[in-house]
């Protein structure tokens, strides 16, 4: 059996929520926009899942949900359509140095448009700085993009302070919360957010549905041009049978959220305090604390990440690396090196991200296993120094 | 393809690695890569001599910092040199030990596959005395060094390193691989004589200087970029081609009589 510890690359979909869309495959088929019964079922439908989707927030009745294929096309719909309604006002956007790759890159599209990215630097264990944050605002400055957690390192960001700053100077303020989606409540009717953007496959809905979240009166200009779809700004016939599993899958998040959190920090605490105690040389990455609760990001120091994980794949345990040898770019992971880690250090980094169907055994078998390929690969690596060999070659295991 | 999908011998040299460990005062040593970049290759030789005088590799041994190819590699090559006179030995090739076990990831042809240049610098440490550390430049830069399968193979056989004269090409489907000014002014020239010529750059725009950029902007060289030749093949002669997508990170084939890649 194949222990999947690698949650935040994909979650399969609670077969609770495939029960729900089932019969929107083939009864229930409607498009909203149709005038006959049909379509007016399809319409209640689609009112009904903004509703849950909006409870889900505890945001009120005059906000927006609009739904899109997912995270990525929230976050362009987020950034894209914020910069060009708004460039009369500024020309301004304020990101993270962690930000995940779809911001990362869209802010690069709208620099090659003329608008100017500032990025706001992390502390060690990942966490945004305000005062670096207050001294980038501008007059010019029209959005702040910052994400709720690393997806990574799990860090959770100060997006409450984050959100008073930017209404202080009346800055618009995205986050992308699907990194926190299953670990984070997130009420706007105390944090004020004005955008938000939200994924369905990261709480266990089906994958290629997401939705951006939107305070009351604000608009953006769309992206995706044709019909008109969900108030103008995001055209495309509405993926029903998606958009019901989302809701299904908010629905259970909603109640299931904390007695899932404390299951799942039990586990990664546990992950956490076996490895670093038993493997010499190992650290945590991000922050002791303030983390989500399925995050476990570690660093072992003389071996590397993509060795790690073939080693791992053989033991069938999938995980994942900030490691340049598993990346496309040979470049290693931009988050780690923010925090303050040299490109040798980053080489040596290993996530575990845990959820809903990970088991207790599952842990305890990582726990037995780790040190063992921790050591095979120390034992290979001319970085290793003497002191270390001794200890593994004193100790049968 | 993706970084882990690795042949089944790569992944038997991973798991089992052949001639781990360090010599004590060995007669050659040599260290390559850097662990910045991700890969750090030690590879130790004792060196014998046989009946005739030959001096041959009695011993060698390594330790490998670094990804599944670079172990892998390094395990690889050992097996393939042991036994070898020194003079055979050093000839072994980057592309060789790639070969040997059945092919690398694309993306890895250039930066975990350091063994070949560790043995070298091992040689070299015990023939010349020289310095046992190579810096390998290619080592964080995957562009700079290209290897491409199968290009020894059918040199003369469909495969150019110097531009050959235009009439021996006539209705040859062509790929010139951008090398130089020279090698983008013979692909405009060669439409003049085969409908199909292809140029290959691995850069995200046209290659060549600006006047270049205009005049095979609108020639029908068809140009392919982010694109890298990583393999050629055929059975007697050149018939198609291995090009890698750097933008899709994706492999295809292309049909082609001929190939030019100027050194």
């Amino acid at each position: 059996m194949e222990i999947y510890l690698d949650y935040q690359s994909a979650k399969p979909v609670d077969p609770r929520v495939i029960e729900e869309m089932m019969p929107y495959f083939t009864d229930k088929f409607g498009n909203p926009a149709s005038l006959h019964n049909v379509g007016d079922h399809a319409t209640e439908v689609l009112n009904h899942s903004r509703k849950q989707i909006k409870d889900f927030l505890n945001a009120s009745e005059d906000s927006k949900i609009v739904f899109t294929s997912g995270a990525t096309e929230s976050n362009n719909l987020a950034l894209i359509g914020t910069a060009r309604r708004y460039k009369n006002k500024g020309n301004h956007i304020i990101i993270s140095e962690i930000e995940h790759i779809s911001i990362r890159n869209l802010a690069k599209y709208l620099e090659r448009e003329g608008f100017k990215v500032s990025k706001v630097p992390v502390d060690q264990f990942g966490v945004t700085k305000l005062d670096k944050l207050k001294n980038l605002i501008t007059e010019n400055t029209i959005l702040i993009s910052i994400s709720t957690a690393s997806n990574e390192i799990g860090s959770i960001q100060p997006y409450e302070e984050i959100s008073r700053i930017a209404k202080e100077n009346n800055i618009i303020f995205h986050t992308d919360a699907v990194a926190s989606e299953s670990a984070l409540s997130i009420n706007v009717e105390e944090t004020p957010f004005d955008l938000i953007t939200l994924s369905s496959n990261d709480i266990y809905g089906p994958k290629g549905v997401g939705a951006l979240y939107l305070r009351k009166g604000l608009r953006l200009n769309p992206v995706l041009i044709g019909g008109g779809q969900e108030f103008g700004m995001r055209s495309g016939s509405h993926n029903l049978h998606g958009i019901v599993g989302f809701e299904k899958a908010a629905e259970i998040m909603e109640r299931e959220m904390n007695s899932e959190n404390k299951r799942l920090s039990e586990y990664r605490d546990l992950l956490i305090k076996e490895i670093i105690e038993t493997i010499p040389k190992s650290y945590l990455n991000g922050h002791p604390t303030k983390r989500l609760a399925h995050n476990a990001h570690f660093r072992f120091d003389y071996i590397e990440g993509e060795s790690l994980i073939l080693d791992l794949k053989e033991n069938n345990i999938a995980a994942a690396t900030g490691s340049a040898c598993s990346s496309k770019t040979l470049e290693p992971s931009h988050t780690l090196i923010s925090c303050g880690l040299l490109h040798e250090e980053a080489h040596g980094s290993l996530l575990f991200t845990l959820g809903r169907f990970t088991q207790k055994e599952e842990i305890n078998k990582v726990i037995e296993i780790l040190p063992g390929i921790v050591k095979r690969l120390r034992l290979l690596s001319p970085l290793t120094p003497p002191e270390i060999l001794k200890k593994y070659n004193e100790v049968k295991n | 393809m993706k970084s882990t999908q690795y042949t089944e011998k790569v992944m038997d040299h991973f798991r089992n690695p052949r001639n781990v460990g360090v010599i004590e005062n060995p007669d050659g040593y040599g260290k390559v890569g850097n662990p910045v970049c991700g890969d750090l290759m030690e590879m130790f030789i004792n060196v014998g001599e046989d009946e005739q005088g030959v001096e041959f590799i009695e011993d060698i041994k390594f330790r490998t910092f670094g990804c599944g190819s670079a172990v892998a590699t390094s395990s690889m090559i050992t097996e393939m040199a042991i036994g070898l006179s020194l003079d055979e030995a050093y000839k072994i090739t980057r592309n060789d030990v790639a070969d040997e076990l059945e092919g690398l990831p694309p993306i890895k042809m250039h930066c975990s596959n350091l063994a070949a240049d560790a043995l070298k610098a091992a040689i070299d440490n015990y023939r010349k005395g020289t310095e046992p550390e190579v810096e390998v430049q290619a080592s964080c830069k995957p562009i700079d060094i290209k290897i491409i399968l199968g290009l020894d193979e059918f040199l003369g056989k469909g495969v150019y390193e110097k531009l050959p004269d235009l009439e021996e090409l006539r209705d040859k489907r062509t790929l010139i691989v951008d090398s130089n000014e020279k090698a983008l002014e013979f692909a405009i020239e060669l439409t003049n004589y085969t409908n199909r010529v292809i140029l290959a750059t691995n850069r995200d725009e046209i290659p060549g200087s600006e006047e270049m950029r205009k005049k095979l902007k609108f020639s029908d060289v068809k140009i392919l970029r982010q694109s890298e030749l990583i393999e050629i093949l055929g059975t007697d002669s050149v018939e198609k081609v291995l090009i890698h997508d750097l933008d899709e990170d994706e492999n295809y084939e292309l049909f082609v009589d001929s190939v030019i890649i100027l050194n």
